[in-house]
């Protein structure tokens, strides 16, 4: 009997494992975990539950190269910012610091025991369960680590910049980046993905939110159309802490992002707002899950998905209220606008309660755009497919409105309109 | 300027406009009043085009063309203007950028160019004002978080703006309270021109004390069943609409 070779050999990513770095002793038994992890969970096929709706078959198949040296200029080249980092590939080519912000490569951390680094690395995002946190956690060279000092107040935004070239054949990337917000530090991270031809983005974001710390958190993720885009931020939140987090995702023939939050004090409040879009045959899951462990937090999430073409999204927003976590008061909100009938998402809200005296709501709507307000500016005399164009992009740009930066703002939202193919007068 | 004739209009298999016949003449302002479900709004809606409902006898002719055959945003183009009983919320759209949007492209349908953001606040500052409007509620987005009054009056302020020749007035003065009644009404008056017909539905004969018509229709089950001055309005108040739908039920 013929021996079936994707089973014997794993699949193909894992080779990947062959090559992985070294480290201390402590990071090396993180990698273990992850190494050990991905072999026995390999890439999930629609029969795991947390990937029911969104099929890997196509990344399973692709065989991986070294990547390119060249990458192409990205939209956000120009972009506000006095801290940041640039990775091209995968690698990290560029690191600036900024008063009140210290910006290091990961693996100079690493080498020189950074204060900080082996207290929180791979402590949210544990490498254990989801397979690609344990891919990335096994293998990953490039990253930062940013660390927004004590009571600092840092205002331009903090740029973290990934920007992928094309090459003849598929390649992987695997930053990683572990955030530090400091006790009563105040700070705005812009993360902005952009990218050329076929590769695998596989980013783990690990983001601890100290005591009476307020940070914003902008991810931007315009991938290529070819490219497959798996991406991982685990929050962690103490007392008294403010993670306002906007997630904005246009690109890539696939995109996954699990942005969870750990609220693990009191007073804590966290705000997921997300606007995602899909078109042609673009693939686009959106996963949240909020973990109330401590009592008297607010969570407030709104997510917005457009689907149009034959593109297909799923929203899976959990949240779980533990049992000490009284007084929670959590607000979900998802909405779907389906632009053809052939689009689909599958959302889930799934609430998990194990305190008695709690507030939570969520809601989920999927539909079209709603006739009243066509017929409303058509009367006025805004012509149909005008009318259309603009509800479309009012549906999701009010998510973007929380973004408080605004030249970051500003094109997030010029992005929303390009991606939805314009079609009014700005 | 408006004539309708023998204008049937059901929606699904509900015959709601049973032949309504009426001709509105540049200037004048016509008053549509009956009971609840004798059509009022229906007639309002049809004009403005809403496709749920369908005609299916009669026709509408707008300065000799005929209306029906036009989508809702040409009749807006052309010059018809419906101030909505419910108005409606648009998140994420805001009001200023929203009746530019309006106002430029009716200009582009009569071949005029667009007026830039600059231009278009100049134009629109004196009518915020009539209107009793503010600043603020132009930047937010359309009657979003708006009062029942506060959306009436952003409705006659569109009106103000977008200058069409034929106002339809569908049930304006519903939710309004007395002080609102009279900001509006005096938004309303002060686009009473030579030149621009309005039609004015609404349930009761309070606002037309403000807004003074020069006919008064009734409708009951689908047909103007009356017509006369601003006098049959003040016959209706004081005797409500029970003994002319008696009538109307024996001529019937």
């Amino acid at each position: 009997m013929m021996a079936n070779l994707m089973t014997t050999e794993g699949p193909k990513l894992a080779r990947l494992l062959d090559s992985a770095p070294g480290g201390p002793e402590w990071l090396q038994r993180l990698r273990d975990e992850g190494r050990a992890a991905f072999l026995r969970i390999g890439i999930p096929t629609t029969k795991h539950e947390e990937w029911k709706y969104t099929n890997l078959r196509d990344l399973a198949e692709l065989e991986f190269v070294d990547a390119p040296q060249a990458a192409p200029a990205s939209p956000w080249d120009g972009t506000e910012s006095e801290a940041g980092a640039t990775f091209e590939n995968g690698r990290l080519v560029r690191w600036q610091g900024a008063e009140g912000v210290t910006i290091e490569p990961i693996a100079a951390c690493i080498a020189n025991d950074c204060p900080g680094v082996r207290e929180h690395l791979g402590q949210y995002a544990r490498p254990t369960e989801h397979p690609f946190v344990a891919l990335n956690t096994a293998v990953f060279e490039h990253g930062v680590v940013v660390r927004i000092a004590k009571d600092a107040q840092v205002e331009k935004p903090i740029h973290l910049r990934f920007v992928n070239g094309a090459a003849d054949r598929p390649y992987v990337t695997n930053p990683r980046v572990l955030v530090v917000a400091e006790r009563g530090s105040e700070a705005f991270i812009l993360e902005s993905h952009y990218g050329e031809g076929v590769y695998f983005a596989n980013p783990v974001f690990e983001v601890k939110v100290e005591e009476n710390a307020h940070l914003e958190h902008v991810k931007v993720q315009q991938e290529s159309d070819e490219a497959f885009h798996i991406a991982t931020i685990e929050g962690h939140q103490e007392a008294n802490s403010v993670y306002h987090t906007v997630s904005a995702s246009f690109g890539a023939q696939l995109s996954r992002n699990d942005w969870n939050v750990y609220l693990n004090g009191q007073n804590v409040e966290t705000r997921l707002y997300g606007a995602y879009v899909g078109m042609g045959e673009q693939v686009s899951d959106q996963h949240t899950r909020l973990d109330h462990a401590q009592p008297n937090c607010n969570s407030f999430e709104v997510y917005k998905g457009i689907l149009g073409d034959r593109a297909s999204g799923v929203f899976n927003g959990k949240i779980f209220v533990h049992q000490d976590a009284q007084k929670t008061d959590a607000k979900q909100t998802n909405q779907a606008l389906l632009l053809s009938p052939t689009a689909t998402i599958d959302t889930k809200p799934q609430l998990e309660i194990y305190a008695d005296d709690v507030k939570c709501t969520h809601g989920a709507t999927v539909g079209q755009l709603e006739e009243e307000a066509l017929f409303y500016l058509r009367a006025r005399g805004i012509p149909f497919d005008v009318a259309r164009s603009l509800l479309t992009y009012a549906f999701a740009s009010e998510v973007l409105d929380h973004i408080t930066h605004e030249q970051v703002r500003d094109q997030v939202e010029r992005a929303l309109y390009e991606k939805l193919g314009g079609g009014f007068p700005v | 300027m408006l004539e309708i004739r023998n204008l049937h209009a059901r929606v699904e298999d509900r015959e709601i406009l049973r032949g309504i016949s009426l001709t509105v003449q540049p200037g004048e302002v016509h008053a549509i009043m009956g009971p609840n479900g004798s059509g009022k709004s229906t007639l309002a809606q049809v004009l403005a085009g809403r496709d749920a409902y369908e005609v299916t006898e009669g026709e509408v002719l707008f300065n000799g063309r005929d209306l029906l055959e036009m989508d809702p945003e040409v009749r807006a183009a052309e010059g018809v203007f419906m101030a909505f009983q419910y108005p409606v919320e648009i998140p994420g759209v805001s009001n200023t950028y929203f009746l530019r949007a309006a106002v430029n492209a009716v200009r582009k349908h009569r071949g005029e160019p667009e007026i830039s953001a600059g231009q278009f606040l100049t134009f629109i500052k004196e009518k915020i004002k009539l209107l009793g409007l503010t600043n603020d509620m132009m930047t937010r987005s359309v009657n979003e978080g708006f009062s029942g009054g506060e959306k009436k009056r952003n409705e006659i302020f569109q009106m103000a703006v977008l200058e069409p020749t034929l106002c339809v007035l569908d049930e304006t003065d519903s939710g309004l309270d007395i002080d609102a009644l009279k900001v509006v009404s005096n938004g309303v008056n002060a686009l009473r021109s030579p030149e621009r017909s309005m039609i004015v539905v609404t349930h009761y004969q309070r606002l037309l004390n403000y807004i003074v018509p020069d006919y008064v229709h009734v409708l009951v089950q689908g047909r103007i069943v009356r017509s006369g001055g601003k006098e049959l309005a003040l016959e209706l108040e004081e005797k409500g609409y029970g003994w002319i739908e008696a009538e109307a039920l024996q001529t019937a």
